[in-house]
């Protein structure tokens, strides 16, 4: 196959590819390739779908079900129906490779002072209209350049650069599942942990397959309102928040993100019914992290959010009862530390991703031996 | 105003092996305009529609392969008369979304300078533009032939029954032209079909809408099916882009009622998209306020 040059496809996205790779780990630039096109995508099955009769199908995978005939691809954009059998075309077909602080999924109790070795492939089950990486999450694999790096290479990278984690992030891992489960059981092999950064809107089969070999999971809680999954996410929330519910309950550590959107999804009373719920239904200690929304996408006709509108869920979410709560998105911010919720001494100080101290010795709180949920080392 | 379509129906034009009667074909399109159009001549017909400098796209629909996809005899009939009455043969592109797709319908690709224009959004320095274009918060991007390239536009689908949109015909054609159909099909592709239409880059520039309905595949679309799809021998011209997809589904309807199917309503698939197209004003999604012109040659 010949090395393609860069062509006009969607918008940036095929220069994101490269020039992320470039800046972060320019290393990687010596052995690996991207190429655009159809001819460089994947053509392996698919898992959880069905077959009906007529070479019709329906995929399990996601709670959208998309029913397919032959030659139409999910809205997803990565799975299609070839012939009546379903394939996903990015298996090994990577379109963004960052090493990347773990700090930055967020995940906060998870490996502190960590790399992440970060994938993704182009597509998306949802449509944010505040999709911070539009240009590969809403694009197909063909629009953007794609590097071809299989499981067992993702894992020889992430042992090259010192990796403890691979997370599978930037758009939405649940798409590119087989890719990432099968990573993930070689990364396993190796000793090397897997992070997924996903917004959960995925069956609960599948999920509680991958999580066997997965072992930390964020979830982007886009709000806690279907009007506004329907308006803004094309998703639904129940499906969402019993994912939540179903990592909860397992041994993976779990985290949540709440993007705050300006007067969107940032009302007091809708924040403190998702505190109140998570308190309910997961109890006190996941991280909830309230991150500051940037005009992005098709949504910049709203104002980046207001500190004090984040300060205000942060509080609202204390008052509930959470014990660790972060402000994103606001380097600097006392509310990026962790607090002990004891003693309430600062026991992880942080500055934007860059962890300055840590004071947690044993998973336990160095002042009051309180235990700090998490997984330190 | 009612709206006028015009179905030209014609005995022979597919032939016993599965081919095309050529000049059966070009009569087709030449009374297809001129019925339309109330001239006398195709010449004067298309003068109503195209400057002798228009770029003018034929869209077609070339997912179905080969057996379920607009016809290169189609297509080039069509371009054939357009250059008969004096748009550029450089200026004339015929395309869809991949290369791969256009060659597996039968067609050969050109990109030279002389003979039609034959080729793919994914060819190399066409692609897709920069400007998301957006409409009811789903955001595209065009292809630049749509966009840019071409300054007429007309939509020469195939029409064909659809699982989710329950008939895909001129509108839905243009789902070809943005970079993420899939995003679009939701409750039966409605309201996307008809707001996608409403973009600028598209009814801006689209002229005319003509449906290829030689054979018709009325279920179990949009792939091809053998047992279901019917030969129709017939085109299906019309100036409101509405009227012709509505008149299309009354074709498929009838294909359907033929051989005992229920109708797409009663199988919760109705192109309800037209409705919709409608009351944006779009054109006419009803029997009452069409003029059918149905004539054989």
């Amino acid at each position: 196959m010949k090395r393609r040059q860069f062509f006009k496809t969607a918008g940036g996205a095929t220069l994101l590819a490269g020039t992320g790779l470039m800046n972060q780990t320019p290393a990687l630039l010596m052995d690996l390739y991207a190429f655009g096109g159809e001819e460089n995508l994947s053509k392996v099955e698919a898992r959880y779908y069905k077959k009906h009769p007529d070479r019709e199908i329906e995929c399990l995978l996601c709670p959208r079900f998309c029913k397919l005939g032959d030659k139409e691809r999910g809205y997803c954009g990565v799975r299609d129906n070839i012939g009546g059998t379903y394939y996903t075309l990015v298996y090994g077909k990577a379109c963004a490779i960052h090493i990347d602080p773990i700090e930055k999924k967020p995940l906060f109790h998870y490996l502190p002072k960590s790399n992440a070795l970060s994938i993704a492939t182009a597509g998306c089950n949802v449509n944010c209209k505040f999709c911070q990486n539009w240009e590969t999450s809403q694009v197909r694999p063909e629009q953007v350049q794609n590097y071809d790096f299989p499981p067992r290479s993702v894992v020889e990278y992430a042992q090259k650069y010192n990796c403890p984690v691979i997370a599978y992030t930037y758009t939405e891992p649940i798409v590119f599942y087989e890719y990432m489960y099968d990573t993930s059981q070689e990364a396993r092999k190796k000793g090397i942990k897997n992070a997924v950064i996903t917004g959960g809107y995925i069956n609960p089969e599948p999920l509680e397959d991958l999580m066997k070999v997965v072992d930390a999971i964020k979830i982007d809680l886009k709000a806690f309102s279907q009007d506004f999954y329907t308006a803004y996410v094309r998703g639904e929330l129940e499906p969402i928040l019993e994912a939540i519910k179903i990592v909860s309950k397992s041994n993976i550590w779990l985290e949540i993100v709440y993007l705050v959107i300006p007067t969107l999804n940032d009302r007091s009373n809708e924040i403190r019914r998702l505190s109140r719920w998570i308190m309910k239904e997961i109890g006190p200690d996941v991280p909830l992290h309230f991150s500051r929304f940037h005009p992005m996408y098709l949504m910049k006709n709203l104002p980046p959010t207001p500190v004090s509108t984040l300060e205000n869920a942060h509080k609202i979410a204390i008052e509930e009862g959470l014990h660790y709560v972060y402000i994103g998105n606001i380097p600097g911010h006392r509310a990026e530390n962790t607090f002990c919720p004891k003693c309430k001494n600062i026991i992880i100080q942080r500055k934007g991703y860059q962890i300055n101290n840590v004071y947690i010795i044993g998973g336990k709180c160095k002042y009051c031996n309180t235990p700090i949920p998490g997984i330190w080392s | 105003m009612a709206s006028t379509v015009v179905l030209i129906r014609e005995k022979g034009v597919l032939t016993p092996d599965g081919g095309i009667n050529q000049r059966k074909l070009s009569l087709m399109f030449k009374q297809g305009i001129q019925v339309l159009m109330g001239q006398q001549n195709q010449e004067e017909s298309l003068r109503l529609l195209f400057k002798n400098n228009d770029r003018v796209g034929i869209k077609i629909n070339t997912i179905g392969g080969k057996k379920l996809s607009t016809r290169p005899e189609v297509s080039y009939s069509l371009a054939k008369m357009l250059l008969e009455y004096g748009i550029q043969q450089r200026n004339i592109i015929i395309w869809d979304r991949t290369s791969r797709e256009l060659r597996n319908a039968g067609y050969r690709l050109n990109l030279n300078r002389s003979g039609f224009k034959v080729f793919g959004t994914d060819t190399q320095r066409v692609g897709y533009g920069s400007k998301l274009v957006s409409h009811l918060n789903i955001g595209s991007l065009f292809s630049t032939i749509q966009s840019d390239m071409i300054t007429a536009s007309i939509s020469l689908a195939i029409l064909k029954d659809h699982g989710m949109a329950g008939v895909t015909a001129g509108m839905k054609n243009y789902f070809g032209a943005i970079h993420n159909p899939n995003k679009y099909h939701d409750f039966n592709c409605n309201p996307f079909v008809a707001e996608l239409f409403e973009t600028k880059p598209i009814k801006s520039k689209h002229k005319l809408t003509i449906l290829d309905s030689l054979v018709v595949q009325y279920h179990r679309g949009p792939s091809y099916h053998a047992q279901w799809a019917g030969k129709y021998e017939a085109l299906i011209f019309s100036l409101d882009p509405v009227a012709a997809d509505f008149v299309g589904w009354q074709v498929i309807e009838k294909l359907r009622s033929k051989k005992g199917l229920p109708s797409l309503k009663e199988e919760k698939r109705d192109p309800i998209y037209l409705r919709t197209a409608e009351k944006m004003g779009l054109g006419k999604a009803n029997s009452e306020e069409i003029n059918i012109i149905e004539e054989e040659l």
